[in-house]
């Protein structure tokens, strides 16, 4: 049974992967979609409570919550799927090189992580975006920096053992050179857990982007983060609770649906990673 | 065994290092000057040079580095720029509440989440199973902030029957405690249920039940026992997440810890204080993960000690 | 009151006996416990080394200076009873006799010498030092008579000395406890310190020795809750009787709810839009006008500020010392169509995307700003940024942290042309204000002459009335340099703070006064 059919029969992931269609879709089609300019003010409207104008109510400017949320899932995405390409490709680089040189490289290498994985991961965050300046590209970054440490380890980890393994030995004994190897034999046994955990990560820097936000250092006004909008609409959570929650649910939903497609993904790839990552 | 404990600590010290190091360089990397911050809008460029000397803070870096760690070697964490206190008192203050918080957070998450696992992979795809990974999966995506100011809504401002924010009494660690232990409930529920699954998969829990031995027997014996070594790295893992959720948790809660003096330390680019957290974050890390590999030890004897 | 120098410092001061038999109203209940919530922990409770708010509110309840402000920012006695200017540099003050502070130990003419050379000639010097201009420091002329110093003659001393951060210190207790002092100070007030629980509460008594009236609440505490909704909450749930900073969304419910007290009084703190006045297309007058007409300074005060704040009339809060109305509605009212004629006079056409171009050149402003430092600021921010679209003014908005805004702000150069910052006339005397952020000499990264404008009638007029001891000429030159700067225009202000305490009804006898560093609480009592 193919890895497609496998995931075909989980439902509860087809429902993670319809969401993130959906997700894609309203990033992708976000202008069409909105019924206003997320950015259009109307202060007089402050706070209007959802009906028939505004959908899901407006934020504290008169800004439509709906149209906002739509165009968040693009700064959402954004992020989620850049940053999962920087932790992917610099940990694989990182992973490799010292999975493959051993010595005092890797040896270095790995308290260097170390030092990285010591460092309360929040704090890291603020760390880069602080030095790198606030906004949708450098939040993204440190977010994917963030996760760079963990791949790396998963990737050393899976060359260390592949390259005890037998079958590579035996192509080693044939002379199959470096590049060779990896190409044939160790990406191919890696590359299905990083997709899942590149899946599992979406959902984590999707969460970041939201907690970078709401600390006030994420993405620039007035550009729409669903994390921003939590962020200011909690001043006015007793008065007005949906300016806070109707983004706080934007956040939940695009995260459950990449952890179910990550789910999916890992049962119908991989069975013996199950509940592993 | 004491052998393996020294060597690890040892190990243990270039990391520190180098986290010293890396915050160091990080606050200094970083736009915005502790003494300005402090001095305000009104102060003069006389006044800001003469406190900059008078902190030392004119030193090139890699004076300050080493003037930093020897003072460390000798016991001493200096004194916080801003507040001119000693370190090792902000701390004393504010580590407590942190270490209360995070144990109360992994104690809810460890009970909440093995139990709830357990019951899943007793029953799997049950009603019960199907709604408690549905569960756990919504604990995962929450954003930990925003939990934390639904539950004050509803427990603090519409039943009134839990206070605000603030620490003192057990009243006041409920919500930050719950809120804080979500996703690692989430996580826990999840690691135990395919870890007590697979076990149950195994020949000798075949074995076991086939002669006849009690299921809660095989649970309590087989099972749990051998899915407690994943069950323990994840905690080992979750320690570490969890001080590092606690900044959030400790800022919708008005949590006075460990958290929340970091980020006071790193907007007020006090790199002396920020340190000081630091490196007792990292020690806590370093130190939950040797106990973790210890009781790997003790859990399973097969399991050589590997440093 | 004396004063040989009859034109010279204007009946500022009365007789200290004045305030104290002011006869109290109604039946005062003594004692219980007032509660209070606010943001944030103080950074210490010595002013030598917190000058901020969070700090000021405690210390200001436990020390005393030689003269305070009171509820109409008008200089009152307080550890002086007396004074009289000796020369253009020299006030001597009477000092108030057997005053004790918490220590035991007798307040005098030293205490004051040493509390200032502490201050002003210590390593490192206070954070105050840079506030107080001219002031050079304290002689002892006997037990209870000292003079004041400055460098030069200071138009400003009266208030200064009167400012919060100046309170006298027991000489005894910085001896003994040196560098613990900053968390247990000894003072002279109506309240003395007595436990602080980092970023959980500061615990203060009532002082039973206090020469003057005494404190009526037994204690007060005062808590730490960062997030404003759990303020309101704690207010509501009977957790606090008071709360700093209350949300300006939930005021208009309180203000109808017999249950609390809405506490409110123009405060002194102006926030704005700066304008780089030196960097073009800011360098045109025109454009700078136009950018004002453009700003519906109403629309942010109802829907933004809602109530929480007063409308801006000028550089200067009204409350302020040399302040003039500077008609900001009268002459730059919100109209779009003025907004664009004037860019249409400066040169600037509508483009193909709305924005206005010149020469090819878009009209693209960049904007630094932080959040949460002063009330609203990003919010304002970011309405306004909506604001300038409608004329055809793209703004790019970067918000970073203040530390970091802060440095940009001071920096020699500074690469953006708009900012939104705030700024408090601490002593409320308008030399504070116009001479540190308009003279020309005081552009970074020397001073806080952010808009980095020079003009060399403002530099004489704010230098004259600095040195100068006559407060009517000084009201002039003050009211000259304004009417200057409303034809210049290198601010866009925005709005006036409002101090707004919000209280349970309980709370009795509460003044609230316009500097927010000066929360007296000696007169409050609780009718529980």
């Amino acid at each position: 049974m193919n890895a497609w059919a496998r995931f075909r029969r989980n439902r509860l992931a087809l429902v993670g992967l319809a969401l993130v269609v959906l997700l894609a879709l309203s990033a992708v089609l976000a202008p069409w979609l909105a019924p206003y300019d997320p950015a259009r003010q109307s202060l007089i409207e402050k706070r209007a409570r959802p009906g028939a104008k505004y959908l899901l109510g407006a934020d504290e400017f008169g800004r439509d919550i709906l149209s906002r949320v739509i165009y968040g899932a693009r700064v959402a995405l954004l992020v989620g799927v850049l940053s999962s390409a920087i932790a992917l490709v610099g940990g694989l680089l990182l992973g490799v090189i010292a999975g493959f040189a051993g010595g005092w490289l890797d040896a270095v290498m790995m308290r260097a992580l170390e030092i990285l994985l010591a460092f309360p991961y929040l704090l890291l965050a603020l760390a880069i975006v602080a030095a790198l300046g606030t906004g949708t590209l450098n939040t993204t970054i440190a977010v994917g920096i963030w996760g760079v440490p963990a791949v790396t380890r998963i990737v050393r980890g899976s060359v260390l053992a592949l390259r005890e393994a037998e079958y590579v030995g035996a192509a080693r004994a044939l002379g199959a050179p470096s590049p060779a190897l990896l190409r044939r034999h160790i990406l191919p046994n890696i590359v299905p857990g990083l997709i899942v955990y590149g899946t599992l990560f979406m959902a984590n820097a999707i969460l970041l982007e939201a907690a970078l936000s709401f600390l006030g250092l994420g993405v620039q006004p007035p550009t729409a983060s669903w994390g921003l909008m939590v962020s200011t609409g909690r001043d006015v959570l007793l008065v007005a609770p949906h300016v806070a929650t109707v983004p706080g649910l934007a956040i939940m939903v695009a995260v459950l649906a990449f952890n179910l497609v990550g789910d999916g993904l890992r049962d119908a790839l991989d069975p013996r990673l199950r509940g592993s990552v | 065994m004491l052998t393996f404990v020294v060597r690890r600590l040892l190990l243990a010290v270039p990391v520190l290092l180098g986290v010293v190091f890396v915050v160091m360089l990080t606050i200094d990397l970083l736009p915005g000057d502790a003494v300005t911050l402090m001095l305000g809008e009104h102060a003069t460029k006389d006044a800001v040079a003469k406190l900059r000397e008078h902190l030392g803070l004119d030193k090139p870096f890699l004076v300050r580095y080493l003037d930093y760690v020897g003072r460390v070697a000798r016991g001493d964490l200096g004194r916080s720029i801003q507040q001119n206190r000693p370190v090792a008192a902000e701390l004393a203050d504010a580590w407590p509440a942190t270490l209360e918080l995070t144990v109360a957070a992994l104690v809810i998450a460890t009970l909440v989440g093995i139990a709830a696992g357990v019951a899943s992979a007793v029953r799997p795809n049950s009603l019960f199973d199907g709604l408690a990974r549905l569960g756990s999966l919504f604990g995962l995506s929450m954003p930990i902030f925003w939990t934390g100011l639904v539950l004050i809504v509803v427990f603090s401002l519409w039943l009134n029957w839990l206070p605000v924010g603030g620490a003192g009494s057990l009243s006041h660690l409920v919500l930050p405690a719950v809120t804080l232990a979500l996703p690692s409930v989430a996580m826990i529920a999840r690691m135990t249920r395919s870890a007590v699954l697979d076990v149950l998969r195994e020949d000798y829990v075949r074995t076991a039940r086939a002669k006849g031995v009690g299921e809660f027997l095989v649970l309590a014996r087989h099972a749990l026992r051998n899915a407690f070594i994943p069950i323990l790295t994840l905690l080992g893992l979750q320690s570490g997440q969890l001080m590092g959720g606690a900044v959030l948790t400790e800022t919708v809660f008005a949590w006075p810890g460990l958290g929340r003096l970091m980020v006071k330390a790193i907007f007020a680019r006090d790199y002396i204080l920020l340190q000081g957290a630091v490196l007792i974050f990292a020690l806590a890390f370093v130190l939950i993960n040797l106990i973790v590999d210890l009781s790997y030890g003790l859990l399973d004897p097969r399991i050589g000690r590997q440093g | 009151m004396r004063s040989r120098g009859s034109r010279l410092l204007i009946g500022l001061l009365v007789l200290g006996l004045a305030a104290i038999l002011v006869p109290s109203a109604g039946a005062q209940k003594r004692g219980g416990t007032l509660t209070i919530v606010r943001p944030t922990d103080p950074v210490s409770l010595d002013p030598n080394l917190e000058t901020t708010a969070p700090g000021a509110w405690v210390y200001f309840n436990m020390l005393e200076g030689l003269l305070t402000l009171d509820e109409k920012v008008q200089v009152k006695p307080a550890l002086a009873t007396s004074y009289e200017v000796m020369s253009p540099t020299k006030v001597r003050f009477k000092l108030r006799p057997n005053v004790k502070f918490h220590d035991g130990t007798p307040f005098n003419a030293a205490a004051v010498k040493f509390t200032y050379d502490r201050a002003l000639k210590g390593t490192p010097p206070a954070r105050w030092a840079s506030l107080v201009g001219s002031m050079d420091g304290a002689e002892v002329v006997d037990d209870l008579t000292v003079d004041i110093v400055t460098k030069e003659p200071y138009g400003p001393i009266l208030r200064t000395l009167a400012m919060y951060c100046m309170g006298i210190v027991s000489p005894a207790a910085v001896q003994k406890m040196g560098a613990d002092f900053s968390r247990a100070p000894v003072g002279t007030g109506p309240f003395k310190f007595v436990e602080w629980k980092t970023n959980t509460h500061v615990i203060i008594e009532r002082n039973p020795d206090y020469w003057g009236d005494k404190a009526l609440v037994d204690r007060v505490i005062f808590k730490v809750v960062p997030e404003e909704g759990a303020r309101m909450i704690a207010l509501q749930t009977g957790d606090a009787d008071m709360v700093l900073f209350p949300s300006p969304a939930q005021l208009p419910a309180l203000r109808k709810d017999p249950k609390f007290t809405v506490h409110e009084t123009t405060g002194i703190r102006v926030v704005f839009v700066g304008l780089h006045a030196g960097q073009p297309p800011l360098d045109d007058v025109r454009v700078r006008q136009a950018l004002l007409h453009a700003v519906d300074r109403k629309a942010i005060l109802d829907n933004i500020m809602e109530g929480s704040a007063g409308p801006a009339r000028g550089v200067l809060a009204p409350g302020v010392f040399g302040y003039k109305d500077m008609q900001l509605e009268r002459l730059y009212p919100f109209d779009r169509g003025r907004a664009k004629a004037l860019l249409g006079q400066a040169g600037w056409t509508p483009g193909p995307d709305g924005i206005m171009s010149k020469g090819g050149q878009r009209l693209s402003l960049s904007w630094l700003a932080a959040r949460g430092r002063y009330p609203k600021d990003g919010e304002i921010t970011e309405a306004i940024q909506a604001m300038f679209k409608e004329v055809g003014v793209e703004a790019k908005v970067q918000i970073l942290e203040w530390a970091a805004v802060f440095q940009q702000l001071r920096g020699a150069t500074f690469n953006h042309h708009l900012f939104t910052l705030g700024w408090v006339t601490s002593n409320a005397d308008a030399d504070y204000s116009l001479y540190a952020l308009f003279h020309s000499k005081n552009t970074p990264p020397t001073g806080w002459n952010t808009s980095r404008y020079a003009n060399p009638r403002i530099d004489a007029l704010v230098e004259q009335a600095r040195r100068s001891l006559n407060q009517t000429e000084r009201e002039r030159l003050y009211g000259e340099v304004q009417d200057i700067l409303a034809k210049e225009m290198v601010w866009i202000p925005v709005y006036t703070t409002k101090e707004i305490i919000a209280a349970r009804a309980g709370v009795k006898g509460f003044n609230i006064h316009p500097v927010e560093y000066n929360l007296a609480l000696w007169k409050t009592w609780l009718d529980k």
